[in-house]
């Protein structure tokens, strides 16, 4: 038979203010946990879900990426003619030659951040399916005109509709706002793909090929048509997994998890051990007491455990309503947060602090608890009772 | 005359303090019958405190046998001795060690939670031992919430609750006036004459001879001497109190 529930939950309560500072920094350890992981799964979320299933992506064969990929106009009149790939109304086949660069932009704030351009033509918002127009048009062809991500919009001098963009050696008008379900198109500039090209002084038309493959179609052998021409040196994948390999460059982040929230995990570890010292201390007769009743050294240690998990609980809960304090206030305060990937380019995310993200930082908290509590535990369950009654 | 609850045979305890060996009990034989009020007596340092830890199975004696209750406790593990003094032991301490975040009710129960008893029982059993000690009404009441008198009967009705075979006191009116002192001295010798428990007492209070029926003296960790108390020639009647 154990003490009661009650018993140790009322000695937290008693010690309350005397263990804020310990309540504090475990609340410091969840928030630096909790946050860093809605970034990292936010990114991911944001990078994984601009891909679709249903396209692929044509690169030059050991491009891992748009912004280092090139390919000439002969390519994409090839290919868009192979066998499998889907047309649209007009017997258009479903094609998106693509231009990328990554020039610098002046943000608001006056830093310089690279933005990514996409050089596209109409056929741009077929293949990209999810990608609306919320606001003005789309831009017409060889006309200095700029479609925004949503995300970008007033994050940059000149991103608003109306205004006009500089980057490259020109500037742009901003006639369209486009939307994509929170993907990282959001954080791009859409232009004109030849007027990108001239501008950035590109010896090749395009970076690369988005194009959808029709229903029903084998993918694979199309992927092999593209990748074993031996014209062109090309290489094809899904779209889902060109975005998942963008998407591991966010493990660096993991590495930033580990350092920041680690050691303040670590510190809020040694707090609670020496809260719960502390209490040994204090009630080394209350314990000798308990154990003269008969209560055995194993009852001793599961409550002083409880305690200083309960301790931790607390300091779960107050970290818990911080992050989502604190993700609010960015979100409110600052906007999407630009992540600087892989290729250069910012994506811009908005902090999404979920129930997983939560769960693991209850589950760092709820270790912080029990491993720094077990030694104090372990030390008032070894008093022995003549030694402990002797202190009063 | 009933046979003896305590048993001491011979019993020494010596404490390592440092490099030296200190003597704080030289080879004590006693016994206690069952349902007596007894009085360990003598000056500090004399081994009092030692002897009602060794009866208590607190602590173990380095020579010697200690046999309560018909147990040999000599032998006992840590846990096995605190299993046993839940069942026949009831303590009461000088500073009362009522646990302060529990109320004086919870303080009760405590070491009915030892017990096979369901929360219902354990809840009315310790209603009745703080009835007894004349604080029904002062259940949820914690600790610091009453007064030394008060506390101290609290930890009486707690060692009671139980009905334990032995009730162990540690200077139990050390830290009260002369009219709580009073008070619970006479509620020792009710358990005691009334409950038929045995109660032994260290106490420093030359008037607590007067209450008790059988007085042991110790001095330099010997038993020096052992007499009848005021209780003991008297036999008071039931109610209780110094001739």
């Amino acid at each position: 038979m154990s003490l009661p529930i009650s018993y140790s939950v009322r000695n937290v309560r008693a010690r309350l203010r005397r263990t804020s500072l310990t309540i504090a920094v475990i609340a410091l350890a969840v928030v630096a946990s909790a946050v860093f992981l809605a970034l990292i799964s936010s990114l991911q979320r944001t990078l994984v879900s601009t891909g679709s299933p249903a396209n692929l992506v044509v690169l030059r064969k050991g491009s891992d990426n748009d912004g280092s990929s090139m390919l000439t106009l002969e390519a994409y009149q090839a290919i868009r003619f192979f066998d499998g790939i889907a047309r649209n109304a007009e017997g258009q086949p479903i094609v998106s030659p693509e231009m990328v660069v990554q020039p610098t932009v002046r943000a608001v704030s006056g830093t310089r951040e690279n933005v990514l351009a996409r050089g596209v033509e109409p056929m741009a918002l077929v293949v990209h399916d999810r990608v609306r127009i919320v606001a003005g048009r789309m831009f017409r062809p060889s006309s200095g005109e700029a479609v925004l991500g949503a995300g970008t919009v007033g994050r940059y001098q000149g991103a608003r509709l109306g205004e006009e963009l500089a980057f490259g050696r020109r500037r742009w008008r901003v006639v369209g706002i486009m939307e994509a379900a929170g993907s990282s198109f959001e954080s791009e500039v859409w232009v004109d793909a030849r007027e990108l090209a001239s501008d950035a002084n590109r010896p090749f038309p395009y970076s690369g090929i988005r194009l959808r493959v029709a229903a029903g179609a084998d993918r694979d052998a199309l992927v092999r048509r593209i990748e074993d021409d031996p014209r062109y040196a090309l290489e094809a994948k899904p779209e889902t997994d060109y975005y998942a390999e963008q998407a591991k460059s966010s493990r660096s982040l993991y590495v930033l998890l580990v350092v920041l929230a680690v050691p303040v995990g670590i510190a809020a570890g040694l707090g609670a051990a020496n809260t719960m010292f502390a209490a040994v201390q204090a009630r080394t007769v209350e314990i000798g007491t308990l154990r003269a009743l008969g209560f055995s050294r194993a009852t001793i240690l599961r409550a002083f455990l409880l305690e200083s998990f309960g301790v931790a609980m607390v300091g779960f809960a107050v970290g818990a309503v911080g992050t989502l304090a604190l993700a609010a206030g960015i979100g409110a305060v600052l906007g999407d947060i630009g992540f600087t990937a892989a290729t250069f380019t910012t994506n811009l995310v908005a902090l999404r602090v979920g129930a997983g993200d939560l769960a693991a930082a209850f589950l760092f908290a709820a270790a912080i608890g029990i491993i720094g509590g077990l030694l104090p535990a372990w030390r008032a369950a070894r008093l022995r009772p003549v030694e402990a009654l002797r202190k009063a | 005359m009933p046979e003896p609850l305590i048993a001491l045979r011979d019993v020494s305890r010596v404490y390592r303090r440092g490099a030296d060996d200190v003597h704080a009990l030289e080879h004590v034989s006693l016994t206690i019958a069952g349902g007596l009020f007894a009085a360990l007596m003598g000056p500090s340092g004399s081994g009092k405190s030692t002897l009602l830890n060794l009866l208590s199975g607190i602590d173990r004696p380095s020579g010697g046998d200690v046999v309560v209750a018909g147990k040999r406790l000599n032998d006992l593990s840590e846990d096995a001795l605190a299993r046993w003094r839940s069942r026949h032991v009831g303590l009461i301490f000088q500073f009362y060690n009522l646990i302060p975040v529990l109320s004086a009710l919870e303080n009760v129960e405590l070491p009915l939670l030892l017990t096979a008893l369901d929360r219902r029982e354990r809840l009315a059993r310790a209603r009745l031992a703080l009835d007894v000690v004349g604080l029904g009404a002062r259940a949820a009441h914690a600790p610091a919430e009453l007064s030394g008198g008060e506390q101290q009967r609290v930890a009486i009705a707690r060692a009671i609750v139980t009905d334990p075979d032995l009730i162990i006191a540690d200077e139990p009116t050390g830290d009260l006036d002369a009219r709580n002192a009073d008070q619970i001295l006479r509620l020792l010798l009710e358990l005691s004459h009334e409950l038929q428990k045995t109660v032994v007492m260290v106490t420093h209070d030359p008037r607590a001879s007067e209450w008790v029926d059988i007085v042991f003296h110790l001095e330099k960790g010997v038993l020096k001497e052992t007499y009848a108390g005021g209780a003991g020639k008297a036999r008071a009647p039931a109610t209780g109190g110094p001739p």
